[in-house]
């Protein structure tokens, strides 16, 4: 007892105390389950690591020179940011459009918001199996359509040439309401006073739009773009559901091949450097972005 | 502040007291958790999915309780692997034989111990032999009932509406295409029906199985020797084997009597959706009374790679293993034991109309006289199970791979197989 009264008399004298004991759990959370982890992964990426034995022989950078011969790693590494470059593109894009609609006092605006916000919060995983069956190409309902419409009917996750655009399609329907809601925020921060300002001067809705809200949301734009990069560069849970990577490695991504290198093939050391690689280009371009926006905010 | 910072302290001590408190005064039946795996296609894990629970008795003799989870058959390596990883794997599970490999190496798996072994090897079929057999008698788990054997199943009916002979079928490759053709059913210019449902999406394991008849037909060896556990050599990239995939490949585009938009080959099958398909016999032996109660189906060993030539069999078996960090080893190899003694076994092949391990069972009735079974037997002469090495997920993921872009048409058949070498000769050097 003396001892935590001794604490809590140093506690009360320097403050400081008090925060780091608010904060600690956070801090020993965050040490165990996210910072330990990257830096065992790491470590391991100079390691030959059979996990379940526990024996671990250094390589040094074999796994990293391995790495840029491997096919697959460069492959996924071409569709991940193919992916990336498409979902970043077309859903925040989409996003600010709707965004820009609904922030109106729209007809129906709450529920439609309600409707295209309704796919972000719904499981990845769940989502996928109904898209599954819905780009089933024997029995799946867009084939259906195309065929009630005499079009050509297509392949989708079983072929070779549609399976990461269907994939991408799925997620802009899953990450377009984010993005909408994200941006309606930002166009509620901009004054009103602005826009009367320029009617009064004259200004079309166009002008106004290119003129007032692009750069007055541009910390939106800005903060939309390195969230869907992230997020699109560690892209798993619906192309290990709807294609596994295939057919043919189609629409394989880092992710999924760093996932199978650990869990189905057993080289937890080579998948450490695909994750470190990851993370090095996911950094690299976070800062990128980070300093552009700087450079063109507001 | 003093006091609710000391009334905090106190109750996160009087909480942790009560928790080991509480773990002493545990009592009663030993509890062994169990893993099986979930999913329509490990048709052998169906007695844990319809209800019969059957390790009920064992439970009542032995005073244990028995934690039976289902896990999802495509992640079930995965989560095993994790498991084992962090030292809270399950005292027992179902592994696939093509897991086994590297669970044996890191000595995750509690070996059978030397008598029951020698019991177990000198009880059963050849190929239960062939599949329990880790070198010099050493086992590690115990090939459940009903073995995977990848047959050539077809649908009589049809063949009868075509014109074959319902009870012949196709022996060697060109005579596949040529019934294949003859099968196949188109309305309007769209495909109906195909001859042949072929598997050509999902994991690399599940492709390379339902292709390994005309892989090992035309001589792909996956690892030569195949009883190194690391090293060896893989034989995949040479001419009889590019002839075979690329007849194969002209299947889907020259003759078009199978078809990249059907489903699983099994359900095609049993939807009458094809007119042949190569998967588990197990599967439609088990699934077909609940889901086509109508279909009249027959089976033979997949048709050789070259007139004459000796057919491939695939045979692989879901083995019921003790995990090494289980707390409770002799008392899951007793339930592993028991699940797989004589009366078991004969009692869920039966139920489940399909073949026993131990050869005191396939000499009894209803075995020795079942049409199923006595034609199951004509397939085991061809059985081959894949090898027991290290580097065989990395070689699977290669061919697998191969024969997405040969049947998708993204290479050529060359160019596949290269790849698939190439890949091949990585995992085997990576075991090294």
């Amino acid at each position: 007892m003396q001892m935590i009264d001794g604490f809590l008399f140093k506690a009360k004298k320097n403050r400081w105390h008090y925060a780091y004991l608010f904060i600690a759990p956070v801090l020993i959370f965050f040490g165990l389950f996210r910072v330990y982890p990257a830096v065992e992964t790491l470590i391991f990426s100079f390691f030959k690591v059979e996990i379940v034995a526990r024996r671990y022989q250094w390589v040094g950078l074999k796994n990293f020179s391995l790495l840029l011969r491997d096919d697959s790693f460069i492959r996924a590494i071409s569709n991940t940011f193919v992916y990336a470059i498409y979902i970043v593109t077309i859903s925040a894009f989409l996003g600010l459009i709707l965004a820009a609609m609904f922030n109106s006092n729209m007809k129906l605006g709450s529920l439609f918001k309600a409707v295209y916000f309704v796919p972000f919060i719904t499981s990845t995983v769940a989502a996928a199996v109904v898209w599954g069956y819905l780009y089933d190409p024997k029995f799946g309902l867009f084939n259906m359509i195309l065929k009630l419409l005499n079009l050509p009917q297509r392949g989708w996750i079983s072929s070779y040439k549609d399976a990461l655009g269907s994939i991408i399609v799925f997620s802009i329907w899953k990450t377009l309401g984010y993005n909408m809601i994200i941006f309606i925020t930002g166009l509620q921060n901009i004054p009103e006073t602005y826009y009367e300002a320029a009617v009064i001067d004259g200004a079309g809705p166009l002008t106004r739009f290119f003129r007032i809200t692009i750069p007055l949301i541009s910390p939106t734009i800005f903060f939309v773009v390195i969230y869907n990069t992230i997020l699109s560069l560690k892209v798993f849970d619906q192309v290990f559901v709807l294609t596994a990577g295939g057919p043919a490695e189609a629409s394989t991504v880092v992710v999924l091949q760093i996932y199978n290198q650990a869990f189905l093939n057993y080289r937890f050391g080579y998948a450490s450097s695909m994750a470190f690689v990851l993370f090095f280009m996911i950094m690299i371009i976070t800062i990128l972005q980070y300093s552009l926006s700087r450079k063109w905010a507001v | 502040m003093k006091r609710v910072v000391i009334l905090v302290i106190v109750m996160v001590l009087l909480l942790t007291m009560a928790a080991f408190t509480e773990g002493k005064q545990e009592k009663g039946p030993v509890t062994l958790t169990f893993w099986f795996p979930a999913g329509a296609i490990t048709a052998t894990s169906m007695p844990f999915r319809d209800g019969s629970r059957p390790w009920t008795s064992f439970e009542a003799e032995n005073n244990v309780r028995i934690n039976v989870i289902a896990v999802n058959y495509e992640t079930m390596k995965q989560k095993l692997l994790t498991s084992l990883a962090g030292g809270k794997a399950p005292d027992i599970a179902m592994v696939d034989s093509s897991w086994m490999g590297a669970f044996v190496k890191d000595k995750a798996l509690v070996p059978i111990a030397p008598d029951d072994a020698k019991n177990w090897l000198d009880g059963v079929s050849p190929d239960t032999r062939e599949l329990s057999d880790w070198g010099g008698g050493k086992m590690y788990g115990y090939p459940n009932w009903g073995e995977d054997a990848y047959a050539l199943t077809w649908n009589v009916d049809m063949f009868r509406e075509a014109g074959l002979d319902p009870d012949k079928a196709p022996a060697y490759l060109a005579e596949f295409r040529e019934y294949s053709k003859k099968l196949t059913v188109r309305e309007g210019g769209e495909l109906k029906r195909v001859g042949y449902a072929i598997r050509h999406v999902g994991e690399p394991n599940g492709i390379v199985d339902k292709w390994d008849w005309l892989l090992v037909s035309s001589g792909v060896k996956y690892v030569d020797p195949p009883t190194v556990l690391t090293g060896g050599r893989s034989i995949i990239d040479i001419p009889p084997v590019r002839k075979a995939l690329q007849s194969a490949h002209d299947m889907l585009y020259v003759d078009k009597s199978t078809s990249l938009k059907f489903p699983d080959p099994r359900e095609c099958l049993l939807k009458g959706l094809a007119a042949m398909q190569i998967s588990e016999l197990v599967s439609i032996q088990v699934r077909q009374p609940r889901e086509a109660p109508n279909l009249k189906w027959a089976f033979a060993p997949p048709p050789a790679a070259e007139k004459g030539g000796k057919p491939a069999v695939h045979i692989s078996a879901w083995n019921f293993s003790v995990l090494s960090p289980s707390r409770n080893k002799e008392l899951a190899l007793k339930a592993i034991k028991w699940y797989t003694n004589k009366e078991n076994d004969f009692n869920m092949a039966k139920k489940y109309r399909s073949t026993p391990r131990w050869m005191e069972n396939y000499n009894k009735e209803p075995f020795l006289s079942d049409p199923f079974v006595k034609q199951f037997k004509s397939l085991l002469p061809y059985g081959q199970p894949y090898p027991k090495n290290l580097a065989l997920p990395g070689i699977m993921e290669g061919i697998g791979a191969a024969i997405q872009k040969i049947m998708q048409n993204t290479v050529s058949v060359e160019d596949a197989l290269k790849g698939a070498q190439k890949k091949a000769d990585a995992a085997i050097e990576a075991t090294k």
